[in-house]
């Protein structure tokens, strides 16, 4: 999976508050659109390696991403590098171009997609689910002006990550139970492979449902109603490290967009 | 206080309940004129065949099905009045067969505090609340912990603890051993039985082990959808042509008192219990 799976450690940035973490994560990733300076991005590389050493993660835990991801780098690089239009470029044939600015451009835009996989990585690992949905629900509350359900949505979203683990068991359950009847999910051609899948995806639709039904029930036999009429979750006020931490990536933010 | 439930006083009555499912408009009788008085404090099982309509039956008790037909009294509310709901479900909690499917937070605490949170509980008192529910199934301790990391009985357990948080009169048991193995079968039935001794809770356990429900009080008959036998455990397994017209087989203690009666020799009273039937074999000699 891309997005990392919660390492319940004890560091600063573990135990910094979630909806702050969501809120510095989107500065900075403006910071890093806005860079345009090789200085911009040695300070985006410096802040980076300061959050990854505070979260105390493994280096190969929260680069994982971008190993698994080179072939798509390597796509993305040449394509920027060779259809940026350009006015000098060194070579050029019918829609080709190739140009130390698209080069440049190409860089930028892998660097780019690399900070934004680091960084969400580490919200994720270092931010339990539980968390995480609380703070995005109340990230969205404002959208009940737009008459978003924002309770349903949190509920939902809180829902569904607690099924997964068992329905990732149920799929490896079935998987195992169809190679044993002679299915083969192992095949290298992707055509087959896409196939192979479908015995294994219509089962787990079906317990999924069957699933969803019973939860339905045990919730209403606990007196569930609707995600309106319950106790209020705890507004937790921020601490000074929340605010320091949002303040000093909207400063990054703010440099790098008038530098 | 008119609300206070007496000792023995009925909690649950029912009587003439009848019950369709309907399926694309195709009628399936489920429940044919129920008829039922459970007391406070009575640790009944109900026990019957897949399909007898067990389940169906418990669904009406917290009014998570609709009294069709007839009438149905659980602890002196209407199970027609709709208005009356919530607070039925509060009185009369519900554990369910599967307990991977009847969790709604993948942190414990979390998923005790569902009910109370639904009852809109203060939110200063509900952190004491789920501590005392995780005590009084031995949960203590797991707080923090994920339903997904524990074995089946411990699910089971939390499960339980959701709905004791709530503080219900009466709790009724689906099957709720169904799904673990031998080991963690022991620990829930042992867990329910202590439940209802010590916090005097009124208990509905459903089932199909007959070995479940010798220790019960009370043991409901399903057949079909209508009501086969109510009485005793021992009155119920010792009717052997009742036993056998539901296609049940009663335990194994009472199955050996009989062949040994058949073959001329007499105990003294029908043992229900493995430590019952050594007790009789002991007083032969
Ligand atoms: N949702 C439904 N729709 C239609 N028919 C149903 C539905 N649920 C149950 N039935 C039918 O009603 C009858 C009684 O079912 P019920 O689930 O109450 O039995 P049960 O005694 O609980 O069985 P089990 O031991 O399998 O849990 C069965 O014949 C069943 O097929
Ligand atoms: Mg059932």
């Amino acid at each position: 999976m891309l997005i990392g799976k919660f390492v319940p450690i004890n560091s600063i940035i573990h135990r910094l508050d979630a909806r702050m973490k969501i809120v510095s994560l989107i500065f900075l990733l403006v910071a890093v659109i806005s860079t345009s300076t090789v200085y911009g991005y040695a300070a985006i590389i410096m802040v980076l390696t300061v959050i990854i050493w505070l979260s105390k993660l493994s280096l190969f835990a929260v680069l994982s991403p971008i190993r698994r991801l080179w072939l798509f780098f390597i796509v993305i690089f040449f394509m920027n590098a060779f259809f940026f239009s350009s006015d000098n470029p060194l070579f050029s044939w019918w829609i080709i171009s190739f140009s130390g600015e698209g080069i440049r451009q190409g860089i930028k835009v892998v660097f780019n997609v690399c900070v934004v996989m680091i960084l969400g990585n580490v919200l994720t690992l270092s931010t339990s689910p539980i968390d995480m949905t609380n703070a995005l629900s109340s990230l969205l509350t404002p959208l009940k002006l737009l008459r978003v359900p924002v309770e349903d949505v949190a509920m939902i979203i809180n829902i569904a990550i607690q099924f997964v683990p068992t329905i990732l068991e149920e799929s490896n359950m079935i998987r195992k139970a169809q190679t044993a009847r002679g299915a083969h999910f192992e095949s290298r051609k992707l055509r087959e492979k896409a196939l192979s899948f479908l015995p294994l995806l219509i089962p787990i639709f079906i317990s999924s449902f069957r699933r969803a039904d019973e939860l339905s029930l045990a919730m209403e036999a606990r007196g569930y109603r609707n995600a309106k009429r319950r106790t209020k979750k705890a507004g937790v006020p921020f601490r000074v490290l929340d605010v320091t931490a949002v303040a000093a990536c909207f400063v990054i933010c703010i440099i790098q967009i008038y530098i | 206080m008119n609300n206070t439930v007496h000792h023995n006083s009925t909690v649950i009555h029912g009587s003439d309940i009848s019950f369709s499912y309907d399926f694309d408009g195709q009628l399936s009788s489920a429940l044919t004129d129920i008829d039922i008085e459970i007391k406070k404090g009575e640790f009944v099982a109900i026990l019957g065949q897949n399909g007898s309509g067990k389940s169906t039956l418990a669904k009406h008790f917290n009014a998570l099905l609709p009294v069709q037909k007839g009438k149905l009294t659980v602890c002196g509310i209407d199970a027609k009045n709709q208005s009356e709901i919530w607070r039925l479900r509060r009185l009369c909690g519900m554990v369910f067969q599967n307990p991977d499917n009847q969790f709604v937070s993948s942190v414990i605490e979390e998923d005790v505090a569902f009910g109370l949170e639904n009852y809109e509980v203060d939110r200063e008192l509900i952190p004491d609340m789920v501590e005392n529910a995780l005590r009084l199934v031995g949960m203590s301790g797991y707080e923090k912990r994920s339903p997904h990391s524990l074995s089946g009985g411990q699910k089971q357990r939390v499960a339980l603890a959701g709905v004791l948080a709530l503080d219900p009169d009466i709790i009724v048991f689906d099957e709720v051993t169904a799904m673990l193995d031998p080991m963690g079968r022991k620990e829930i039935l042992e867990e329910i039985h202590r439940l209802n001794k010590e916090t005097g809770k009124t208990v509905v356990m459903i089932t199909h082990y007959v070995e479940e429900t010798v220790n019960a009080d009370k043991v409901l008959l399903l057949h079909n959808g209508r009501v086969a036998g109510f009485g005793t455990p021992r009155e119920i397994f010792t009717n052997t042509e009742l036993m056998q017209r539901v296609g049940l087989v009663s335990p194994v203690p009472v199955r050996l008192f009989n062949d040994l009666k058949a073959e001329g020799i007499c105990l003294k009273s029908c043992p229900l219990t493995n430590e019952e039937l050594v007790e009789e074999i002991c007083r032969l000699s």
